[in-house]
């Protein structure tokens, strides 16, 4: 180490910016006066909503007060303000209650990123390759509305398109209302790992177009179909609570029976980590193995076939299930039949139980059949999906039936990329398709042809890189903020909060520029948006669920309407039907013999999709199972890593029919040896400093396979070939070496 | 009679979230210190979760244990530091005082745990990220030894309170940030000296054990063992 | 007053060579142990400039000798502000305007918001006055100087309103400021004077009550 990185690293330690140097009055900096009332070194806790995944967890924020540097009228100076400190869960939301999952923990570093867009940028150089130039405001607006104007005075409104990823709260209200009244194409929703099959499959066996709700804590029994329930999928905390309870009941209660809990899946995920019997299955199979349970519990008179009601017409063959004998399912999903006829008899003999599917059962092109399969095998023991409060499965209601009037990216970009003309003007709203979409897709050559985009986003990702125009949105602390659940408690529960701090940056919140531009637009809306501002969209949708007096001022106190109680809200729509399914085998991209492994990406514990690998919190977190950190990795089997002669570290090239990477291999007892799963969420080109260039992504080498009913990506149907490379280009396996040094014999009976 | 502070893990509720860790890392302005020290093995978490698999595939099985300064009463760390940086405070605590540290690692070394962090670099907070800094605890420069404190300025601050309304603490009014963020509510803090509080009736359970305790650290985390399940019996 | 000396005074000098040894060989390890020691490879910058200076805290040796010692520099106040005018004339108190003292570890200093919420009508000829009004007329804040507090590498975490609470008078900690003009730091707060005080008042002397 020379003296120059020497003082780099002395100088990193900026915290450390000492109380000496206060004896001179060296600030050369302006401090301005402060804009808010501030009580110093006392935390206030303000209510906020986290946005990192659709599940829409109430929080608490801890502001304190801080000096932080900001820029006002064009001068830099320094301010006192309130600064978020700490992220914990809102007791008061019934989602949440009280609770954060690890994500949301970090959920902080979003808006104090060093990497985040702090100030409108256009464009300066070739698209794609990164140069940007900072702008005002008002040019930035007025490079929005004039891409606008042109399309209205060609009477071209159709050319425009809104680019979102999911989202369950006004601002896809706002969205959908900006685009019918501009006369803009319908919005586009990136989410290819998003839960349509299920949704779809709920509609068709209860007439709830929706995900259920499960009350973990009330089961005795618990089975998951390849749902990561207590980690990735749908309200992961709300489960977490519940399984904490159905271990060992609620803390303050007497304990209740201890619950059981059986994981399918093949590959262990930090979910099946926890289960009492942990059961691998074949790939797209577990389908059969719900209905094999179905037998069993119906032909030992367990249950009596009528029970299933209408999601039993689902399913083809029911209730005989002559195909779905145990020994049958042993022979189509490697589960051995005396073991299927074991967990149906205790699963219904141990009540209130229930069955979760989710994951990559849904993500094989049978995907449907499995869901119906289990949602099958629920109505059967009575969980009817009634959502009445006797079952422990069922589905909230919510003010107005899922608006998934949405079109989804799938049929989008297929279209897009053979008739590129048709777009012109594209709004992204952090949605980062680029990343993720199977190559097939073509997602960069597609959108690289749209003549405008702009996006709303707060960092460089793979697809905002190619904006033309880059509006940058606040953050979620910075914003009024709002969450219509789709699961996770019985009533319903809108979430919404004010800014929890002001601005860092000069940013706007999307909302506002959106109206902002709505009023600046040469030809006015038709009508014209009725609200001027976000806040006050919300406070209508507030007084349309609560017209009581104080409902708004409460929402904004309590962190949201929760629940509305005295208000009755419409069930939601029943959509029932379909012809019954069968079960039919999963298919593969692939030969089987060129490709001779199934290949199982899967959401991580720190990143999910990939999202959020620019935390640093989350890039540092040792993944629960494998202790990998700032790194990616290949699980594989023992016995297949032996086969092969891959030794734990070594660089190995996974090869699809679309694409091949590189990386670590980690060899795991908990994986079949027919599967090679990789966890999403590193291998960003562009993603900050902290995720750009760092580890591979699964979804690269993605067959572009679907689900024929939703046209949903199947992403669990690809196969590959692994082997050892030679010379690794690059290779780091990074892994948590805190252990303890000596290991006592025993943590659990 | 002072309090006496300890935890309970019960293990039967970890499910592994690791939603403790960053939690950790937020309230105690923890350090990232980015992959090249991780890979060397200098990446710093108070708390971490252990992952320990059982079997082979396909009867394969894992339990998880999450593991922090134990707080040992005949802690190991304490007779070997040279500058009496690593000292038992009244209430218990293994206390770190990082003013006094020199940075001989000797407690690292001694503990049994493995759970103190050594600052090989001033730690590093790329502008803003510096923002988000608990002003209530101590940022520790380079060459220092850090660890677990049980959320000391959490304690201290609902004493403070506490005292000025001149009541007493009550059970479960201080939460470390672990404790305030385990979603299965595996971890109960509390005063083991009060033995109405929960964390004492848990230590007393059955099924309470406590981490290498065979060599005499006497620590005051109780480990709950994960159960099994049988068809005929209850919890 | 006299002051109570710790009785682990012969300790403490062991422990200065101690610290002066151990911060020689840290600081040795850092020089010489070359090939050991990098940033953060992924790093595309480093977070602050660090060219031409001894380190980033300390432009000088002389200043980092100066720190290590605790030697401080009094406070240069952007205006002069004279307490007694604000005690002792216009009959306030040190919470008027410390209120941070009242709710929380911090006494704070208010912006100038607060100034002015008396001096837009009072003694508006002063001036003294005028200038708080100018930075009020620019939208700046005034940027007070600290006269107290520990350096980071002190790690105390003081706590007002415990103070407050235990009828501990300002003037204790630091002097009297009613009778001064620009504040000065008359008080030493060496770590012997809060113990003698702890001692007294039998609050507890335990390391963890400040150091944390």
């Amino acid at each position: 180490m020379d003296r120059r990185d020497f003082l780099k690293i002395t100088a990193a330690s900026g915290a450390s910016a000492t109380l000496a140097s206060c004896g001179n009055p060296e600030h050369s900096m302006v401090r301005f006066i402060p804009e808010e009332e501030l009580s110093g070194g006392v935390a206030v806790w303000k209510p906020s909503i986290c946005p990192l995944c659709p599940a829409g967890c109430g929080m608490l924020v801890r502001v304190m007060d801080g000096e932080a540097e900001v820029i006002r009228n064009g001068k830099k100076g320094t301010i006192q303000m309130g600064l978020a400190k700490k992220l914990e869960g809102n007791p008061n939301h019934p989602i949440s209650q009280g609770k954060l999952c690890v994500r949301g923990q970090a959920a902080i570093q979003v808006t104090y990123h060093p990497d985040r867009i702090i100030h409108p940028l256009k464009r300066s150089g070739a698209r794609g390759t990164g140069p940007f130039q900072e702008i005002t405001w008002d040019e930035a607006m007025s490079m929005l509305v004039s891409q606008l104007n042109g399309l209205a005075a060609s009477g071209n409104q159709k050319a425009a398109v809104f680019l979102t990823k999911p989202m369950r709260d006004q601002r896809q209200t706002l969205i959908s209302e900006f685009s019918s009244r501009f006369g803009a194409s319908v919005p586009v929703t990136f989410d290819p790992l998003g839960d349509h099959v299920l949704r779809r499959a709920n509609a068709r066996s209860f007439g709830y177009d929706q995900l259920p709700t499960f009350d973990i804590g009330r089961s005795r029994y618990v089975l998951s179909f390849g749902a990561d329930f207590l980690g990735t999928w749908n309200s992961p905390v709300t489960q977490s609570i519940g399984y904490g309870d159905m271990r060992q009941g609620k803390l303050q209660d007497q304990p209740a029976k201890r619950g059981k809990f059986v994981q399918f899946e093949a590959r262990m995920s930090q979910t099946g980590a926890n289960a009492d019997e942990w059961i691998p299955v074949n790939p797209g199979t577990e389908g059969v193995l719900a209905l094999g349970l179905a037998h069993v519990i119906m032909k030992a008179g367990l249950r009596k076939p009528e029970a299933v009601g209408a999601a039993g017409s689902q399913i083809a063959g029911w209730p005989g299930l002559a195909d779905y004998a145990p020994e049958e399912v042993e022979k189509r999903t490697g589960v051995k039949a005396e073991r299927v006829k074991r967990i149906a008899k205790e699963f219904a003999n141990n009540g209130p139980a229930i069955a979760i599917i989710g994951g990559s059962p849904l993500a094989h092109t049978n995907g449907m059949f499995g869901a119906l399969a289990v949602n099958a095998l629920n109505a059967l023991i009575g969980n009817a999906g009634a959502g009445n409060g006797e079952s422990p499965m069922g589905f909230m209601r919510q003010p107005k039936p899922n608006a998934d009037q949405n079109r989804h990216f799938e049929s989008f970009i297929a279209d897009a990329a053979q008739n590129n003309e048709r777009v012109k003007v594209l709004l992204l709203h952090e949605a980062n398709p680029v990343y993720g979409s199977p190559p097939a897709w073509r997602v960069r050559e597609t959108l690289s042809k749209i003549p405008f985009i702009a996006s709303f986003g707060s960092f460089i990702d793979e697809t905002s890189i190619l904006a033309d125009l880059i509006l940058p949105d606040h953050s979620f602390l910075e914003s009024w903020v709002d969450h219509i659940a789709e699961s996770g408690d019985s009533g319903p529960v809108i979430g919404l909060a004010p800014p929890a701090m002001h601005a860092l940056h000069q940013t706007r919140a999307m909302p506002d520029v959106l109206l902002d531009a709505s009023r600046k637009l040469a030809k006015p809306l038709g009508p014209p948006m009725p609200w001027k501002s976000y806040e006050e969209m919300l406070k209508a949708s507030v007084e349309a669920v609560d017209p009581s007096k104080d409902a708004w001022k409460s929402a904004q106190q309590l962190g949201g309407v929760m629940p509305p109680a005295n208000v009755s809200l419409p069930a939601p729509q029943t959509t029932r039907g379909g012809s019954p399914l069968s079960y039919s085998e999963p298919q593969f991209d692939g030969d089987a013999g060129q490709f001779p492994f199934h290949f199982l990406p899967f959401q991580s514990q720190a990143f999910l999709d990939g999202s959020l690998a620019h935390l640093p919190w989350l890039q540092e977190l040792p993944d629960v199972l494998t202790t990998a950190m700032w790194s990616s990795w290949v699980e594989l089997n023992p016995q297949t890593a032996a086969r092969l002669g891959i030794a734990a570290g070594d660089t190995i090239e996974v090869s699809s029919n679309h694409g091949n990477l590189q990386s670590p291999a980690v060899i795991s007892p908990g994986i079949a040896p027919n599967i090679i799963a990789m966890p999403m969420g590193q291998g960003h080109e562009t993603f900050t400093r902290f995720a750009s260039g760092r580890g591979a992504n699964p979804i690269s080498i993605l067959a572009p396979m679907t689900e024929p009913e939703t046209g949903s990506l199947a992403w669990a149907a690809t196969r590959v070939r692994v082997a050892k490379v030679q010379s690794p280009s690059k290779s780091k396996l990074i892994l948590f070496a805190g252990s303890l040094r000596e290991h006592p014999e025993d943590i659990g009976r | 009679m002072p309090h006496h502070w300890g935890m309970a893990v019960d293990l039967d509720r970890c499910t592994g979230c690791e939603a403790c860790v960053v939690a950790c890392h937020a309230e105690n302005n923890i350090a990232t210190v980015g992959d090249s020290e991780a890979a060397r093995g200098r990446a710093m978490h108070w708390i971490r979760v252990e992952r320990y698999w059982e079997g082979e595939f396909p009867e394969v099985k894992v339990k998880f244990r999450p593991v922090f300064c134990q707080q040992c009463d005949n802690a190991p760390c304490e007779p070997v530091c040279p500058t009496y940086a690593s000292a038992h405070s009244e209430e218990g605590l293994n206390a770190q005082i990082y003013n006094r540290c020199i940075g001989t690692r000797y407690c690292a070394n001694a503990c049994t745990y493995n759970v103190r962090f050594f600052n090989f670099y001033p730690p590093a907070w790329e502008k803003p990220l510096h923002l988000q800094l608990n002003p209530d605890v101590s940022v520790r420069e380079g060459g220092v030894m850090e660890k677990c404190t049980f959320c000391v300025q959490r304690i201290n601050a609902a004493e403070v309170a506490a005292g000025m309304q001149k009541r007493t603490l009550m059970d479960g009014e201080i939460q470390p940030a672990c404790v305030q963020s385990c979603t299965a509510n595996a971890l109960v803090f509390g005063d083991l000296n009060d033995p109405e509080s929960a964390v004492s009736k848990l230590a007393e359970s059955p099924r309470g054990t406590k981490l290498l305790e065979e060599l005499g650290t006497k620590p005051k985390v109780t480990y709950l063992l994960k159960e099994s399940w049988h068809e005929s019996r209850g919890a | 007053m006299k002051q109570e000396r710790n009785s682990e005074t012969p300790l403490r000098g062991l422990i200065t060579l101690f610290i002066v040894l151990g911060v020689g060989g840290i600081v040795s390890a850092l020089l010489f142990n070359s090939s050991t020691l990098r940033g953060q490879s992924n790093r595309q910058d480093p977070p602050v400039g660090s060219t031409g200076v001894f380190t980033s805290a300390h432009p000088t040796i002389g200043l980092s000798v100066r720190h290590f010692f605790g030697m401080r520099s009094e406070p240069v106040q952007p205006i002069a502000y004279d307490h007694r005018a604000h005690i002792e004339t216009a009959m306030m108190e040190c919470l008027d305007c410390h209120t941070g003292a009242l709710t929380g570890p911090r006494a704070t200093i208010p912006d100038v918001r607060w100034c002015m919420s008396c001096h837009k009508t009072k003694a508006t000829d002063k001036p003294a006055v005028q200038q708080v009004a100018a930075y009020f007329n620019r939208g700046e804040d005034i940027p007070w100087q600290r006269v107290y507090g520990w350096n980071d590498e002190a790690h105390v975490r003081f706590n007002h309103v415990a103070h407050l609470a235990a009828s501990v008078q300002c003037a204790t900690c630091h002097g009297d400021v009613g009778s001064m003009t620009v504040a000065r730091r008359v008080v030493d707060h060496s770590m012997g004077f809060c113990i003698s005080c702890h001692k007294e008042k039998k609050a507890s002397i335990d390391c963890l009550t400040c150091h944390f």
